[in-house]
């Protein structure tokens, strides 16, 4: 546990600090998130922002539900960083810390739009075309290219695109099972293999 | 100005077609999925030999180059080394006038791609000064390979 | 031909007339058209291309080198001109991956383009979209919207292929 976690662990009861290969966590739940941040800038002198980043914080099968924002602060002095973690629930809204780092911000600006992390406030698009729908960073977020453009490692040795597959193809990396996303979802992936015809023309 | 280019420069991949057995392994390890195989199975009877035979036969081998990233993965992967690298770098696609097919041109089919062939130039000479390798040493052990975990191999405590 | 006699005229300067009363200085001028002078233009012979790249990723970089780096002297060969404007270039050289954010600017560069306009692709991503074809914010190639004459394959190309791929547009353009 780093020096400064400790003293926040001090300040705010509600803080878990978690060590992990040599760095320390400070997990705090979302509503001490703006007093949280106010300690480490006001009584840790971590004035210098460094980033504010989100990610899934959602067990495998269960991702685009929860996310964890993470906040990196450092001291200007002694160069030593903390590390804030929160998780927020989807529809909960992230309270802003660009009133003690300016350069929040963009970041937070950022996660909403690459994650769907709602803030207070109008969030126009930063980085995407004004005409993109969705969030792309989000783990439910489906690369549709992949999913539309067949994959010519699908085929056997001995196979050519015409053929009809003796078994159901290999789907390449990337691409959920059709009978979980897309127009068959829902669909008998074991009755469609039996029809090759249909197995050709999905998407 | 004329200069030198370094050995193993990456240029254009050539295809040995002789070596392909089509595993299908380059167009499945290629990250931008652009190698295209296709194949059918023949059936090869020899007359008084115990059965019949099945072996693949390409029909179909061609890398779009406008998709390629050079990354070199299919060359890497190919377990038969019928893929090369060759230092040729100049091949645009040229379309109409009115600007069709420039990038389609960039597909190159195997009768394209086994002229490359000639451009591969042999494999640059191994580094003088780097330890010989385990399996080029005089001595021959008496049991050889890499071993198991009770008796070593010729290899152990050399890789 | 202009035939004139000094700046007096033929006359002569005043009071050194030898001529009788005052006559009209005659000047007799000729004009005559550049071509009946003889001069014969053919655009066809010397054959310079305004060049403007836009330069959007690495292969920007490649295009920079080509231009500007130890081979630039062949451009005088080449008849290549380098330029900075849209409304004097005649060939545009996408080099770099075309996101969908970008593309209205490529498309507006090119919208001001006089005839004839060529349009040479450089590199994966502007020929197919390259290693980032499936990301969510990529134009799979600039194929897509604008003609392309030229596409020069690579990642990133080495600038003697790009300068290949301009040797084979103006074998293009000139057949």
């Amino acid at each position: 546990m780093s020096a400064a976690s400790a003293e926040l662990a001090a300040l705010v009861p509600d803080a878990v600090v978690k060590a992990a290969f040599g760095q320390s966590t400070a997990h705090v739940p979302l509503d001490r998130w703006s007093t949280t941040a106010r300690f480490a800038h006001d009584d840790l002198g971590c004035l210098a922002f460094d980033w504010l980043g989100v990610e899934d914080a959602g067990r495998p099968g269960a991702s685009g539900v929860r996310h964890a924002v993470l906040l990196h602060v450092l001291h200007p002095d002694t160069g030593n960083g903390l590390l804030l973690r929160t998780e927020l629930a989807a529809g909960e809204v992230l309270p802003s810390v660009a009133g003690l780092w300016a350069g929040a911000a963009w970041h937070e600006r950022e996660a909403a739009e690459m994650f769907g992390v709602e803030l207070a406030g109008p969030t126009p698009h930063l980085l995407l075309p004004d005409t993109f729908a969705g969030h792309p960073l989000r783990k439910d977020f489906v690369l549709a290219s992949r999913v539309v453009r067949p994959w010519p490692g699908s085929l056997e040795p001995g196979e050519d695109s015409t053929s009809s597959p003796s078994r159901r193809r290999t789907l390449p990396p990337g691409v959920p099972d059709p009978a979980t996303w897309g127009p068959r979802e829902g669909v008998d992936v074991t009755a469609a293999a039996e029809t090759p015809s249909d197995e050709e023309s999905q998407p | 100005m004329t200069a030198e280019l370094p050995p193993r420069t990456r240029g254009v991949i050539a295809l040995l077609e002789s070596n392909c057995t089509v595993c299908m392994i380059c167009a499945r390890e290629c990250p931008d999925w652009c190698i295209h195989i296709e194949s059918h199975t023949e059936v090869v009877e020899t007359p008084g030999h115990a059965r019949a035979r099945a072996h693949n036969v390409l029909d179909r081998f061609a890398i779009d180059y406008g998709q390629c990233l050079y990354c070199g993965i299919c060359v890497e992967v190919c377990p038969f080394d019928a893929l090369h690298w060759a230092p040729e770098f100049g091949y645009p696609g040229t379309g109409s006038a009115d600007g069709d097919g420039a990038v389609a041109e960039l597909v190159h089919e195997r009768d394209v791609l086994a002229t490359w062939a000639a451009e591969v130039p042999p494999p640059p000479p191994l580094d003088a000064a780097a330890e010989p390798a385990p399996e080029t040493t005089a001595t021959r052990p008496v049991r050889g390979g890499s071993g198991t975990g009770g008796r070593p191999g010729a290899l152990r405590g050399r890789t | 031909m202009q035939s004139y006699g000094g700046i007096w005229g033929v006359g002569g300067s005043p009071g050194a007339s030898q001529a009788g009363p005052h006559v009209l200085a005659f000047r007799t001028v000729t004009v005559s058209t550049p071509a009946e002078r003889g001069l014969r233009l053919d655009w066809g012979t010397t054959f310079r291309i305004t060049v403007l790249d836009l330069g959007l990723a690495c292969c920007g970089v490649e295009v920079m080198a080509a231009f500007d780096g130890r081979g630039a002297d062949d451009l005088a060969a080449l008849g290549i001109d380098p330029v900075r404007d849209g409304g004097e270039a005649h060939v545009l050289v996408v080099s770099g991956t075309v996101t969908d954010v970008m593309l209205p600017a490529v498309v507006a560069t090119y919208e001001e383009m006089p005839e004839p306009r060529y349009v040479l692709s450089v590199g994966a991503c502007s020929n197919t979209g390259g290693p980032y074809w499936d990301s969510y914010s990529v134009t799979k190639g600039i194929d897509q919207v604008l003609p392309v004459h030229v596409a020069v394959p690579g990642c990133p190309p080495r600038p003697e292929a790009l300068l290949e791929g301009l040797v084979a547009l103006h074998r293009m353009v000139s057949s």
